[in-house]
């Protein structure tokens, strides 16, 4: 394309009328001299003038081949179809409405989870350069994390050979002036290398961590200042007490800074903090060591593999004076661009979700798809006219698209309405329905839509665009030239079997969701009323400093309302029970078990049965004598004839005897409990051992109202001194948080399956319809040969529950497999749910009817008389 | 004038043709165009005048021709053509193709 080009085909856009003025003026002009011409050469004026007409052919043609050169064409075509599509929608307001609305539906769904997966899967971290930075860890020989010194770290942090910058940070949530936060202890370059700048104040700095215990600040996010302090704009100076340690907040972040994770962080203080925080946990020595994240920055121009390699080979210099085991073997770098990486495990897990919005959405382009089909059958004999003048079918198919097209934009535009509602009325009900304690502290995630949202927007309404438009514009516009000019289209029996197909998808989906969910509901049903095989009710879970264990524990045998006191290493249904192997001597078969440490209260406290044998007494738990009660499935697993009690067992941890126990002697057989996290079923081979109450998590049984005494208790401890208990929560809470994904899942799947019934059932009233109206004239013949009312709505009818069946047939075989899958991960599930199955099959078929009903009525009233009189 | 001594154009040959009649510089109408060619070949080379304009447009969107309105030789407005410099290039080059290409159909025919 040249200048000249260029010009010319802008002047034909712009200039459109003038330019075919100038081209009629100038063909006008040449068959002028033509006829000029004939006439001197003898032929009378109208004579003369045909024949110049007929050497110069059709005037048309020509033009439109000068057009053509012209190259503005499609865009003056397309210009021509807005306008023709636009003047359409007016005339039928309640079409465009529908298919807008329909399509939003489902467009703002997927935008929704898309808007989720973007801010876990796609969206970088606000910070600087994201794409570099990378958390390092390093393993042993067996695999096992390993963490460095603090010493081992420094040198690490000055002298590794990957890395142009390296900071370390842990989590530490803390409740400061009775608000939860979320924070994190950082080393003093964190903001240096993520590039967060502050609103108020400054950030931490390096000297800030130059020696333990220095340096007593924090910093603020932007978020956690204005939702939970008001925007204070005099906090800079403030003390706020963590843990009962006082820290001088010295700056607020810039918004949007919120830290490398998920959750944004609310608060930074220094890592040199640790051991006044954390009760002298600590990070500086290399016994006892936390283990902070490591996160760098990786140096230029080198690739992932080289950089483990290189870290590799430096980590196991560094660690060469430690013990053989200790040291390390392999360094692991994970991108910390991201909230998670891409990957096949994270796609898995999204897919359900995305594969049951996506159904929606394609039951919605089924119907728009359905709704298009019809109107153009309408406009058939329009376009079977046009086509036997013939236009070009290309040009109609485009006519057609574009319609399609003008519809998807709006719809997309209303469909980011419904996803910003969708994800906000979503939040706002986790929030309301999550457990009361968790709600406190559950981060307050904001899901801010950005260009790649919009994008995939746009994509997917272009994409239904072509699905709802593309099939409607072919098939109508394949009408027989021949037909279309008698006016019959109906012989062609295409349109009625893409017509059912689009049906039958619908109708199979909305079986496949509605069955599916049932299976899901029944399952949390089942869940929730489940048995855990001890006493949930009344009981609370509190962890309690050290160094504050004496003075509580008096307080709380004192209080009335407290009926036993117990403790656990591990509390019930907290989701965490330490592995064992264990096995009945040398040369028996080993089992992967559980242990906790109880101390004798635990039983009757928890009122679980013990079934043989005796309890804990006193004294053992007192010197954490050798002993241990087991539980039904591993006295039947070691001892299957019965004969457990008196027996030794041996245990193994991490291929070596363990240090505590390597063999206990089984003085008692316990009732099989729940005691892990309800999802995941009953417990491997669970063991107690011994403990006494002066250690571990406190387990309280109450009088009342568990809640208000959980409450109470808080805030009577919290009189005695500094924030003795670290964290409390009632067993009740800890059950309900452990089925509530669950429950959300079900409610997300019921929620979908009942839009995809709404979807259905407007889909087959739509397809019936149509059918009616196009049998009209069937119709009317059969009952001018004496059918009766009730066999020409039969005909609707069958028509219907033909469609249904076969559809629920599909739906049932699909739901078949997904709840299969499901249950493969979900214990409670169950694949074969007879009363979920019938449910949503009576769901489907009763739709079906009542779809059905209206259309059968209408060509019940059809008039023989009227209708034989047409044409 | 019978219908056997008249021979449509060839593919392509149209555009060398309207080059060739604007080689003296003078502007002409698409109608004194089409007679002019018809003219110097006595008749033979029958301009097909549905495919003149098209072509004329194209050579004026190719920049090798450039149309102006003036008035005609009877007082009537009409659009001139006129050779550009880089039509007059183009020209050159389509005349030598041509050149060689009937040189070598003639070979190959005498030969044969």
């Amino acid at each position: 394309m040249n200048r000249h080009d260029l010009l010319l085909r802008i002047r034909g856009l712009f200039l459109r009328r003038r330019v075919e003025e100038e081209l009629d003026e100038e063909l006008r002009f040449h068959l002028e001299m033509a006829t000029r011409k004939n006439a001197a050469k003898g032929a009378s004026g109208a004579e003369a003038a045909r024949l110049a007409r007929v050497r110069f052919g059709g005037l048309d043609p020509v033009k439109e081949e000068c057009r053509n050169v012209r190259g503005t064409q499609l865009i003056e075509s397309t210009i021509r179809d807005i306008g023709y599509a636009l003047r359409g929608f007016r005339r039928s307001p309640l079409f465009v409405v529908t298919v807008i609305g329909t399509i939003a539906l489902g467009l703002g769904l997927n935008t929704a989870v898309f808007t989720l997966f973007n801010y876990i899967v796609l969206r970088p971290f606000p910070v600087r350069d994201p794409y570099s930075l990378y958390a390092f860890t390093w393993a042993d020989r067996l695999h096992r994390e390993q963490a460095f010194s603090w010493h081992e770290f420094e040198n690490f942090r000055k002298n590794n050979p990957a890395f142009s910058e390296v900071a370390a940070f842990h989590y530490f949530f803390a409740r400061a002036e009775g608000r939860p936060l979320t924070g994190a202890l950082v080393t003093g370059n964190y903001f240096q290398m993520l590039g967060g700048g502050a609103t108020l104040g400054r950030t931490l700095l390096p000297e800030d961590t130059s020696a333990p215990g220095r340096e007593p600040v924090m910093v603020l996010s932007y978020a956690a200042w204005q939702s939970k302090f008001g925007g204070d704009p005099n906090i800079l100076g403030r003390k706020l007490a963590l843990h009962g340690y006082p820290l001088v907040v010295v700056g607020v972040t810039q918004p949007g800074f919120g830290g490398l994770d998920a959750a944004p962080i609310e608060y930074w203080a220094p890592i040199t903090m640790t051991p006044l925080l954390e009760n002298g946990l600590n990070i500086f020595g290399s016994e006892n060591s936390a283990l902070p994240l490591i996160v760098g920055r990786l140096k230029r121009r080198i690739s992932i593999s080289q950089a483990e390699a290189d870290l590799a080979g430096w980590t196991r210099q560094v660690t060469a004076d430690r013990p053989e085991s200790e040291r390390a073997a392999r360094a692991f770098l994970r991108s910390k661009a991201t909230v998670v990486r891409l990957s096949a495990k994270v796609l898995a897990v999204f897919s359900p979700l995305a594969a049951a919005v996506g159904l929606v959405l394609l039951l919605a382009c089924a119907n728009v798809a359905n709704m298009m089909l019809a109107r153009a059958m309408a406009r058939q004999r329009e376009i079977g006219i046009r086509l036997s003048l013939g236009a070009d079918r290309k040009r109609l198919v485009r006519q057609l698209l574009t319609e399609s097209l003008l519809l998807a934009v709006p719809a997309g535009l209303a469909g980011f309405l419904v996803s910003r509602v969708a994800i906000e009325v979503s939040l706002r009900i986790m929030f309301a329905t999550l457990p009361p304690n968790l709600v406190e502290i559950a981060p307050r995630i904001s899901l801010p839509p950005d260009i790649r949202v919009f994008g995939f927007m746009l994509f997917a309404a272009l994409v239904s665009a072509l699905v709802f438009g593309l099939a409607p514009a072919v098939q109508s516009t394949r009408a027989d030239v021949m037909l279309a000019a008698r006016g019959e289209f109906t012989s062609d029996i295409r349109p009625m079997r893409l017509r059912n197909t689009l049906v039958v998808v619908q109708i199979t989906v909305c079986a496949l969701l509605l069955i599916t969910s049932g299976v899901l509901i029944r399952g949390e049903g089942s869940m929730r009323s489940f048995d855990v095989g001890f006493r949930t009710h009344g009981v609370i879970a509190m962890f309690v400093a050290e160094k504050s264990r004496p003075l509580v524990m008096a307080r709380i045998r004192s209080e009335p309302m407290v009926q036993a006191v117990a403790t656990a290493s591990s509390i019930p249904l907290d989701g965490i029970l330490p592995p064992l192997s264990i096995s009945a001597g040398e040369g028996t078969k080993v089992f992967d078990a559980w242990y906790n440490h109880v101390s004798p209260e635990f039983f009757s406290l928890l009122e679980i049965p013990i079934l043989e044998g005796r309890n804990f007494t006193a004294d053992e738990a007192r010197s954490g004598a050798p002993v241990a009660i087991v539980s039904e499935l591993t006295a039947r697993r070691l001892w299957p004839k019965g004969d457990a009690l008196g027996h030794e067992i041996f245990t193994r941890q991490d291929g070596k005897p363990s240090p505590q126990y390597p063999a206990a002697r089984v003085i008692g057989v316990a009732r099989n409990i729940i005691s892990c996290s309800i999802p995941y079923g009953p417990d491997p081979p669970l063991i107690y051992f011994p403990a006494a109450t002066s250690k571990h998590a406190l387990l309280l049984r109450v009088n009342g109202n568990v809640d208000i005494a959980r409450r109470k208790l808080e805030t009577e401890l919290a009189t005695l001194g500094s924030e003795d208990i670290e964290e409390s929560h009632t067993i009740e809470q800890s059950f309900a948080l452990s089925v509530y994904p669950f429950r959300a899942a079900s409610w997300v799947g019921s929620m979908l399956g009942g839009l995809a019934l709404l979807l259905t059932v407007s889909g087959i009233y739509g397809v019936l319809s149509y059918l009616v109206t196009q049998r009209t004239k069937e119709i009317g013949i059969r009952m001018a040969l004496g059918a009766s009312t009730r066999a020409v709505t039969g005909l609707v009818m069958r028509q219907s529950m033909r469609l249904a069946a076969v559809c629920i047939g599909l739906g049932i075989a699909l739901a078949l497999g997904v709840s299969h899958w499901f249950a493969s991960h979900l214990v409670f599930v169950n694949t074969f749910d007879v009363f979920a199955y019938g449910g949503g099959v009576l769901l489907v078929a009763a739709a079906s009817v009542a779809a059905a009903y209206v259309p059968s009525r209408r060509a019940a009233r059809v008039d023989p008389l009227t209708t034989l009189r047409y044409d | 004038m019978g219908h056997e001594s008249r021979l449509d154009l060839l593919q392509g040959t149209l555009d060398l043709l309207i080059l060739r009649t604007l080689q003296s510089g003078v502007g002409l109408h698409g109608w004194a165009i089409s007679e002019r060619i018809e003219q110097i070949s006595q008749d033979v080379l029958q301009v097909n005048q549905g495919s003149l304009y098209p072509a004329l447009h194209r050579l004026e969107h190719q920049g090798w021709i450039k149309a102006e309105w003036g008035v005609s030789e009877l007082g009537r407005r009409a659009r001139f053509y006129r050779l550009t410099r880089s039509g007059r290039k183009q020209l050159e080059l389509e005349t030598d193709d041509w050149e060689r290409l009937s040189a070598a159909i003639g070979r190959v025919l005498k030969m044969a």
